[in-house]
């Protein structure tokens, strides 16, 4: 009895979650939908997360990624314009602005994949070859001022006869006209103009690592080396020549003041001996034969040796009395 | 429940019909049962818990609804209302050329052995440096962190080594090794999050930090050498400053000495000669008074002090002839 209402009750609400569910989809946030009807695209891609419509059984729905997207490629080895080898390892960001071009032209994002490793990696090459390595490496001449005011100091302190040992580690550095950025901006122009015929819009292109091929990388490393072994001697020896300055002023105030003081002591001593004998000279010439008298008597005292043996003539004027004259 | 042998048919029928009403019993239960079980699970489904560290992004029906703050919310069960957790609260950190290894232990082990393709770049002078450094963002905006970007570490990796070197490459090594280090550190912080802004990621760089900046691992061993060479530049130069401080001043007190014994010396020579002539004034003085008495007495003094220390004295008379047998005996067996 019950049976009789309840089996198309159920009937008639499966048919109406079926129709539901092919009739109503989910869209979900971070991606676009495109419908199609027998295969055939209809209308705009919705790209407005939340639930949709669509005519069940006869249309489908197809999902494309809204976002942000990321590339990453294989590490290139390029030449540059003046000859060098580098290994360049670049990234990009894209997205897929039309859904429909996309899905038509590539399907999916591994299809992107193809196209964009192809596409970038060309475009990539093309601009790092067609530029010097430098304008991949920096974005300004700011370090050329730098230097220019670092060169400046130094030369002032040269001037000021300071020794001062140039450290730093010597490098090529040019004038660059495009620079890094620059680079990569090029490198979206180029490659962009491709991808949109996929539907995809190129946001950049980031120059992630850019390295020196391993032979170039070694002979790099040897100038630093060897410039820095040429610094260290440089130091060494300017060590070695303060040292030997030192040793030098050593020996010349030494002798100075050695030389300063015999002169300064000999000179007091002359001045000392003439006043003496001025003093003598001043006194004695007041009786010149008393002088000579009296100095003998002293000469003979103090020069005679005790011990001496003497003879003496009994003529003498000691002993002229002895005799009894 | 009886039991029987099982070969009487009714017996089976009665037990199919009495299993029956015994369901129909049942199922006056089970009914609500299942009702209050599906209440049940629909109540637990439809709470859920955000944490303090995090924010909670709510998704209906695949589109943006909200974020909720930390603490106990409601959604809607059946897989109507999604909730996806994101650390907002937590900084976390992207390393570069090195990982963190181990941070249990008192120290912190890092590993830098394997990352060098990220940490060694080209310098502003064409030179290699090898740079080691961290990220530290915060996740400021947790719905657009989700779904403006597929892969968003990924994108912050990408951008921080493309970053970090440009901002390298427009410096020289010595620079980079010497003292441009908090200077890169923000100038590669404020281009970093310029960049992310473009992608409008809903990420907040917190810090760049300069872990380890290095010459390359071969290249170290001389950059060593030249500091070795500035210790002993100093060094020798200090040993030649103190050796000239041990020997100047002492030349100097030396040359004091000299100096002041000259000055002795010649006041000494000075006074003797005063003394001298005085004695000789006050002398020639009293001789000027008697003269031939005073040289008379002055000789024979002399002579007497004189001849008291000879120890033997031999007249001799100028008339007396032949005198050497006297000399060798009384001069041959001295000395």
């Amino acid at each position: 009895m019950n049976n009789k209402i309840i089996a198309p009750l159920i009937i008639v609400v499966f048919g109406l979650i079926v129709v539901g569910k092919s009739s109503l989809f989910i869209l979900n946030e971070g991606r676009q939908a495109i419908i199609t009807e027998f295969g055939k695209p209809v209308g705009e891609p919705k790209t407005e997360a939340g639930l949709h419509f669509k005519k069940p059984f006869v249309q489908e729905v197809r999902y494309v990624d809204k976002r942000i997207l990321s590339w990453d490629g294989m590490p290139n080895q390029i030449p540059t314009k003046d000859k060098k080898f580098i290994k360049v390892d670049t990234t990009a960001r894209y997205r897929i602005t039309d859904a429909l071009k996309f899905i038509q032209t590539v399907r999916n994002k591994s299809g992107a994949k193809a196209r964009l490793d192809t596409i970038l990696d060309s475009a990539t090459r093309n601009i790092i070859s067609s530029h010097n390595l430098v304008e991949a490496v920096r974005n300004t001449n700011a370090i050329i001022d730098k230097i220019k005011k670092e060169k400046a100091e130094i030369a002032e302190k040269v001037k000021n006869g300071q020794n001062y040992v140039e450290e730093g580690v010597t490098g090529e550095i040019e004038k660059i006209f495009t620079g890094r950025e620059q680079l990569s901006q090029l490198i979206v122009e180029k490659a962009d103009g491709e991808l949109s015929a996929f539907g995809i819009e190129l946001i950049d292109v980031q120059l992630r690592r850019i390295s020196y091929e391993e032979s170039v990388e070694k002979k790099v490393y040897e100038r630093m080396i060897s410039e820095r072994q040429r610094i260290a001697q440089k130091i060494r020896s300017i060590g070695s020549g303060e040292k030997a300055k030192i040793e030098g002023r050593l020996q010349r105030d030494l002798r100075r003041i050695q030389s300063e003081a015999y002169r300064k002591a000999q000179k007091i001593r002359g001045e000392g001996e003439a006043k003496a004998s001025a003093i003598y000279a001043k006194a004695f010439n007041k009786g010149p034969k008393f002088y000579e008298f009296i100095k003998s008597m002293e000469v003979y005292q103090s020069s005679l040796k005790e011990k001496t043996n003497f003879i003496i003539s009994s003529d003498s004027e000691f002993l002229k009395h002895l005799k009894g004259r | 429940m009886s039991f029987n042998n099982g070969n009487n048919p009714n017996d089976f029928i009665n037990d199919i019909d009495r299993m029956k009403n015994e369901f129909k019993n049942g199922a006056k239960f089970l009914g609500p049962l299942i009702v209050v079980i599906l209440i049940a699970i629909g109540g637990f489904t439809s709470f859920y818990t955000v944490e303090p560290d995090e924010e909670a992004v709510v998704i209906r029906f695949g589109k943006y609804l909200t974020t909720t703050p930390p603490g106990l919310h409601f959604k809607v069960p059946m897989g109507v209302d999604q909730v996806i957790k994101v650390k907002t609260k937590r900084v976390l950190q992207a390393e570069f050329g090195f990982r963190t290894q181990d941070t249990r232990s008192r120290r912190t082990t890092y590993s830098s052995r394997n990352y060098r393709n990220e940490s060694l770049m080209l310098t502003g002078d064409l030179n290699v440096a090898d740079v080691e450094w961290a990220v530290q963002f915060q996740i400021a905006d947790p719905f657009k962190y989700l779904f403006q970007t597929s892969s968003p570490e990924t994108n912050i990796r990408d951008v921080s080594e493309s970053i970090m070197r440009r901002v390298v490459g427009d410096r020289s090594v010595t620079d980079i090794l010497t003292t441009g280090k908090v200077e890169i550190e923000t100038r590669a912080l404020v281009l970093m999050q310029e960049v992310l802004n473009k992608y409008d990621m809903g990420v907040r760089i917190v810090t760049v930090k300069l872990q380890d900046v290095n010459p390359p691992e071969v290249v170290k061993p001389s950059f060593n050498e030249v500091n070795e060479a500035k210790q002993e530049q100093e060094k020798s130069i200090n040993q030649a400053e103190g050796e000239y401080n041990k020997i100047i001043p002492e030349a100097r007190g030396k040359a004091q000495k000299l100096v002041s014994e000259a000055e002795g010396y010649a006041s000494a020579q000075v006074n003797r000669s005063m003394g001298d002539a005085e004695k000789f004034t006050a002398i020639f003085k009293e001789y000027k008074r008697a003269p031939q008495v005073t040289r008379k007495r002055i000789y024979l003094e002399t002579m007497s002090t004189i001849f008291k220390k000879f120890e033997n004295i031999t007249v001799v008379d100028p008339e007396i002839k032949g005198l050497l047998p006297v000399f060798n005996k009384s001069l041959g067996g001295e000395k």
